[in-house]
């Protein structure tokens, strides 16, 4: 592998974990303001904010290969030349749907900021140990809603499970493989999309268990994939018009 | 019954064409009034935990998760406690300069029972928050005060003692501490980020020539 040749599998790895942060990041800020309690309100923004925050470390890795500016990168790209999975894009919905969707993409993006932090690239492993106790909190807050509500009442049950049942095929697109693959587990950089998949399902299992939800059929061929190569829903154009529409006014603005 | 609808001026609301209905008969209060718990936070190793808040919730644990970002989203701190208010002992509170202590008598109430712990808080100025004190061994909140008497009380006025069984507390341990590892870099948090004071008037005197 020529060092040209394993930056391309770097900077692609870097750009769909930074993407898939931004975007749920910016998705969650949604509920901001109009959150079920006064108190979730305040921890599901302080959540989104922190998702942003990583997204921005992880661009700054990727400025430093040689990538744009960070807010650049950011705010003027189209839905196209994005690498997150579609899971992030969707709408917050319902918040049992947000909150399922936190539930499934914390659990995994946790594991692999826990794996990151050994990585051979050091600059992502620095970054990944940093980040790794705010993760920790995440997970806590998704696992402790999903416990009371998945166990509540009739009605708390039936909706987790639908939005359980719509989020599934979603999430198993978290782990579509990037063409990469092989190269970035020969450099140490990461240990792979399908060992991820198989540690994730084994934590969300252990939480599923403790609650009267029923976890869906794991069929990876109904995972909705192509978020990788910039195949999204319709949805994601619509949220970078939304989310850059006061930067593109004046994009050399200084804040 | 009498339902109102409402146009929300919120672009995230309209966006979805929601109509938000409410109707105005709807009793709930049994559903909308969680049970509030105490949050305590130890903000540097070793310092003695205050009291911070309150908050709402529907179960100890979910105490917990609310209070770490309503209570810590912007100082950093290095242990919580939460407990719920029902369970917490609280005793008359003094005016100036009066000792709580001097008011607690031995009524030489039933001791027997389980020995278990209890966390005694003081509150020591009104305006201020009730500070941990310390621990005592005892069989009930009565007489954990009596012993806190003899520990704690040095003659300087206590306003306040609240007492919480340490079995009915939540604390985090030693390795949730990273937890708040990352919130030192978030200055982004901080109110002086938001500081446009400077930068406007810069625009006006540009704008001024």
């Amino acid at each position: 592998m020529d060092r040209a040749g394993g930056n391309i599998a770097l900077k692609e790895f870097l750009y769909k974990i930074a993407d898939d942060l931004l975007i749920l990041g910016h998705r969650n800020s949604e509920w901001t303001g109009i959150g079920p309690l006064l108190e979730e309100d305040i921890a599901f923004s302080s959540m989104a904010q922190d998702k942003i925050g990583q997204s921005l470390a992880l661009y700054q890795l990727l400025h430093e290969l040689g990538e744009e500016d960070p807010d650049k990168v950011a705010f003027m790209r189209k839905a196209g030349e994005f690498r997150n999975c579609q899971l992030v894009e969707l709408p917050i919905a319902e918040y049992e749907f947000s909150l399922v969707r936190h539930f499934l993409f914390d659990h995994s993006i946790f594991l692999r900021f826990q794996e990151l932090s050994n990585s051979s690239y050091h600059p992502l492993a620095m970054v990944a140990k940093k980040l790794v106790g705010e993760l920790r909190y995440h997970v806590l807050h998704a696992n402790t809603f999903t416990k009371k509500l998945g166990t509540a009442t009739e009605e708390s049950i039936r909706r987790m499970q639908a939005a359980l049942d719509e989020a599934i095929p979603y999430s198993l697109g978290i782990f579509e493989p990037s063409p990469y693959e092989q190269e970035l587990i020969d450099m140490g950089i990461f240990s792979g999309e399908r060992l991820l998949c198989q540690t994730w399902e084994q934590e969300v299992m252990n939480i599923i268990r403790q609650t009267s939800l029923k976890m869906p059929d794991i069929d990876r061929d109904q995972a909705k994939t192509g978020g990788r190569s910039g195949i999204h829903t319709e949805y994601l154009q619509l949220l970078l018009d939304e989310m850059s529409e006061v930067f593109k006014l004046d994009p050399g603005a200084e804040w | 019954m009498i339902v109102m609808a409402f146009e929300s001026l919120d672009p995230r609301i309209k966006r979805w064409n929601l109509s938000l209905q409410r109707n105005e008969e709807y009793q709930s209060a049994d559903l909308d009034q969680l049970p509030t718990y105490e949050v305590f936070l130890q903000m540097r190793d070793g310092k003695a935990y205050e009291h911070a808040g309150i908050v709402h919730a529907a179960t100890a644990d979910m105490a917990f998760v609310f209070a770490k970002e309503q209570f810590s989203r912007r100082y950093t701190c290095t242990g919580m406690w939460v407990v719920l208010s029902e369970r917490v002992w609280v005793t008359d509170c003094m005016e100036l300069e009066e000792n709580v202590y001097d008011h607690i008598v031995d009524t030489s109430i039933n001791a027997d029972g389980p020995q278990e712990e209890y966390e005694i808080f003081h509150l020591m100025k009104r305006g201020k928050q009730h500070k941990h004190a310390g621990t005592v061994g005892t069989t009930g909140h009565q007489q954990a005060i009596l012993q806190a008497k003899t520990q704690f009380d040095d003659g300087t006025p206590v306003l306040n003692i609240w007492t919480a069984k340490k079995a009915d507390i939540s604390a985090t341990d030693a390795e949730d501490q990273v937890i708040w590892s990352t919130l030192k870099d978030k200055t982004h948090r901080e109110v002086i980020s938001y500081r446009a004071g400077d930068r406007l008037k810069a625009f006006k005197e540009r704008q001024n020539g």
